[in-house]
């Protein structure tokens, strides 16, 4: 086992012991525990980050092909979005109990994957790979960011005056939980449709077509349409409260599906960034 | 009939139906995905009886050129553009109250407010003033002073990111349509040291849209040579034609080595590499050994043929009346190593001669200068074996304004998603009673940190002794 290796299984360890501290620390109203399961994230992040700074000054790309390195990429990204957004606002560490057992799932199901070297195919080697993935990283962060924030906003609304609204009372208030859900939607919103533009561009300097209904670029544009659905019925229909957060859990699993589940499913041009040879 | 306008626009503006539209579309894009686009579908469709007559009548084999989908998309399109001219309305109002905001003094804030407080007995208005400034930043607003009047406003160009993002989609929209009707797009195969006109009868497949004209272009396509294994800096790029494009008077416009993510570009034309295979230079001789024709058989590398390679047709010689008399098929037989087959450094050619109806005549192995006599008189004769590029030629004058449109709306979103919209305007002064009161007029439309129960919360917690709400 290499050094890269052992540092994801202390990353993964760490996060893992993170979401059981927001689990306890939050259900029994442990305020140190919630920080301390802010620590152990933040610690986390070192190993992971590292590991995979390792990994790229070895195979000389960044985290961006194979199963291994694209969960793992997703991950980071979850963590440090949700760290970053923490430390601006202390009170909505609480969400990382919606929010870490995701990232464990991602980094624990990268770990699970070979994780050997795949190299860079001519039709990855672009510029636009770094821009698009970053993109789509930061995109999915976001919609995790409001999923999680929807996950306490459902648990809290559903025990008004009961224990679920002690235990997260630390959060906002919940008309500002639901408009944050709906900034980082906003966020996400953008981030996928830079996504979806770069990789358009990069489809056209790679095949000479900027789009093709290819499954995995159909799934991309069906996410954004989920988002813009949200959008248009958050900001023109007045949706708010219990159905928009649904909504907020529900849609996240979809850019999942788009961004992991896609390349499995289905035959793909698009393939190489999962199995690492272009389609 | 206006009447009747009037409710087609605004039925066309309504949210209910844009968002509708979304669904619908993203639902079909999840049916297209699950069911197999194109024309070979007969497995599917013999496995899925009942579903294949659904699909078909939906022409969901088609999903994203069939009939409902485009006049969706239409009604989409449309109810975009009116969306975006909603916003734009709503933007320049928007737009026209941050600019009176900006100008607004005390006493208009003073006859114009929409929150009042009156402040605790014992407190200055510049204590006020002070206080009222420290709990709007506390909330995330920093203010600056203006004489006595605290302003937080936003400029105005900040309320136009959602109709520029709405415009941006409605251009793209319109671009990839004209775009679609003008596109062609196909691929030919060039031989190395070969030009060919840039015109229908060299493209192997080739689809254009109905207002393509091939009367505007005049150019040649070159491939000046094939580097089967081209690297830039570490970078194997696998083989790379390099290719020119020449004007009618045969000039170099552009000469280039293309690669995946680096096409040739001139104007409205874009060639990327497809694949390669193998160019065989063939003269037919006449009986008394003069050559009466030269022509290019290309041949494909094929993974699941035999010998490596596959022809791409055959050739028919004529008899000396000029009836079709053979076909002759060429292929490259690769050489097998480690499991791999591999292109031999003597390359050779492999003929398989038959008659017009099939009856096999001959099949040799030649190296190059070698000849077959055919049965109707005369030879074949092999003169090289070299590569042949295949190109796809895309001809797009719309790609540069797709991408302006793309960045005009990406531009938009994120002004939308980045930028505060408010105006908030603060003051204290004596009020009619004699007691110190604080004048606000808070507007909020987007991307700001709190909302206005919070600031009178906080307001009225750090400065007031009571409060009048006006909302006039």
């Amino acid at each position: 086992m290499t050094i890269e290796i052992v540092l994801m299984w202390v990353a993964l360890t760490c996060y893992v012991v993170a979401s059981a501290l927001f689990v306890f620390g939050v259900t029994f109203v442990r305020e140190g525990m919630v920080r301390a399961a802010m620590f152990a994230t933040a610690i986390g992040l070192v190993p992971q980050l590292v590991s995979l700074g390792t990994r790229w000054a070895r195979v000389g790309h960044g985290p961006y092909i194979g199963y291994y390195e694209v969960a793992n990429g997703l991950a980071l990204f979850v963590v440090a979005l949700f760290l970053v957004a923490a430390w601006r606002n202390q009170r909505l560490r609480a969400a990382g109990i919606a929010i870490m057992p995701v990232a464990v799932l991602l980094l624990g199901g990268a770990m699970l994957t070979p994780t050997s070297d795949l190299p860079l195919t001519p039709n990855l080697a672009s510029y636009w790979l770094f821009i698009h993935v970053v993109f789509a990283n930061l995109a999915f962060a976001s919609f995790v960011a409001s999923f999680g924030l929807a996950v306490a906003y459902m648990l809290r609304e559903r025990s008004r005056s009961g224990k679920w609204a002690k235990r997260l009372e630390k959060l906002p208030a919940q008309d500002v939980v639901s408009e944050l859900m709906t900034r980082f939607v906003l966020a996400g919103f953008l981030f996928w449709g830079i996504m979806i533009v770069s990789g358009a561009i990069w489809a056209n300097q790679a095949w000479g077509r900027y789009w093709a209904w290819d499954p995995i670029e159909t799934w991309s544009l069906i996410v954004w349409i989920v988002y813009a659905v949200y959008l248009h019925v958050r900001f023109t229909l007045g949706w708010g409260g219990q159905r928009l957060a649904w909504f907020a859990i529900v849609a996240m699993p979809v850019s999942l599906f788009a961004l992991l589940g896609t390349p499995i499913v289905f035959n793909s041009v698009h393939g190489g960034y999962i199995g690492g040879v272009d389609g | 009939m206006i009447e009747t306008v009037r409710r087609v626009v605004r039925w066309f503006e309504s949210p209910r139906l844009a968002t509708w539209l979304l669904v619908f579309v993203g639902a079909w894009s999840v049916v297209a995905t699950a069911v197999p686009q194109g024309d070979t579908v007969a497995a599917w469709a013999s496995v899925h009886p009942f579903i294949e007559a659904v699909v078909r009548m939906l022409d969901l084999h088609h999903a994203f050129s069939a009939p409902l989908f485009r006049v969706v998309v239409f009604m989409l399109a449309v109810s975009t553009a009116l969306c975006a001219s909603k916003r734009t309305k709503v933007a320049f109002h928007r737009a026209r109250a941050l600019r009176g905001a900006q100008d607004q003094d005390r006493d208009s804030l003073i006859s114009a407010h929409n929150l009042e407080i009156v402040c605790a007995v014992g407190r200055g208005s510049t204590e006020a003033v002070a206080e009222a400034d420290a709990a709007l930043r506390r909330l995330g607003i920093k203010t600056k002073r203006r004489g006595d009047v605290l302003s937080a406003v936003s400029p105005w160009w900040t309320v136009w990111g959602s109709p520029v993002f709405h415009w941006g989609l409605v251009a793209l929209i319109a671009v990839v349509l004209m775009g679609s009707l003008q596109r062609s797009e196909g691929m030919m195969g060039v031989p190395v040291g070969q030009s060919v006109p840039d015109q229908p009868g060299s493209y192997g497949v080739l689809h254009t849209g109905p207002l393509h004209s091939w009367s505007r272009v005049h150019h040649n396509i070159r491939v000046d040579d094939l580097v089967t294994d081209f690297r830039t800096g570490k970078i194997d790029r696998g083989p790379t034609p390099i290719v020119s494009v020449l004007d009618a008077d045969g000039r170099v416009v552009k000469k280039q080595p293309i690669y995946p993510n680096n096409p040739l570009q001139a104007g409205s034309l874009t060639i990327h590499p497809a694949a390669f295979g193998f160019a065989v230079n063939v003269s037919l001789l006449s009986g008394d050994g003069a050559v009466y024709n030269r022509t290019t058989k290309l041949v494909d590398i094929s993974e699941v043929a035999p010998e490596g390679t596959a022809p791409l047709g055959a050739l028919t010689v004529s008899d000396r009346e000029g009836q079709p008399a053979e076909r002759v098929v060429v292929t490259v037989p690769l050489r097998q190593e480690g499991g791999n087959l591999v292109v031999p450094q003597e390359r050779q050619a492999h003929l398989v001669v038959t008659t017009v109806d099939g009856k096999p005549v001959a099949d040799r192995v030649l190296n190059t200068g070698e000849s077959i006599a055919l049965p109707s008189g005369g030879m074949f004769r092999i003169d090289s074996i070299g590569y042949y590029a295949r190109l796809t030629v895309v001809h797009d004058w719309s790609i540069p304004l797709l991408y302006a449109a793309m960045a005009v709306a990406m531009a938009g979103l994120t002004l939308t998603v980045v930028v505060r919209q408010q105006a908030v305007l603060v003051t204290v002064a004596e009020g009619p009673d004699g007691s110190l009161r604080l004048y606000a007029s808070l507007r909020f439309w987007r991307n700001v940190p709190t909302n206005r129960a919070e600031i009178e919360t906080e307001l009225t917690r750090v400065l007031g002794a009571g409060q009048k709400e006006d909302d006039s």
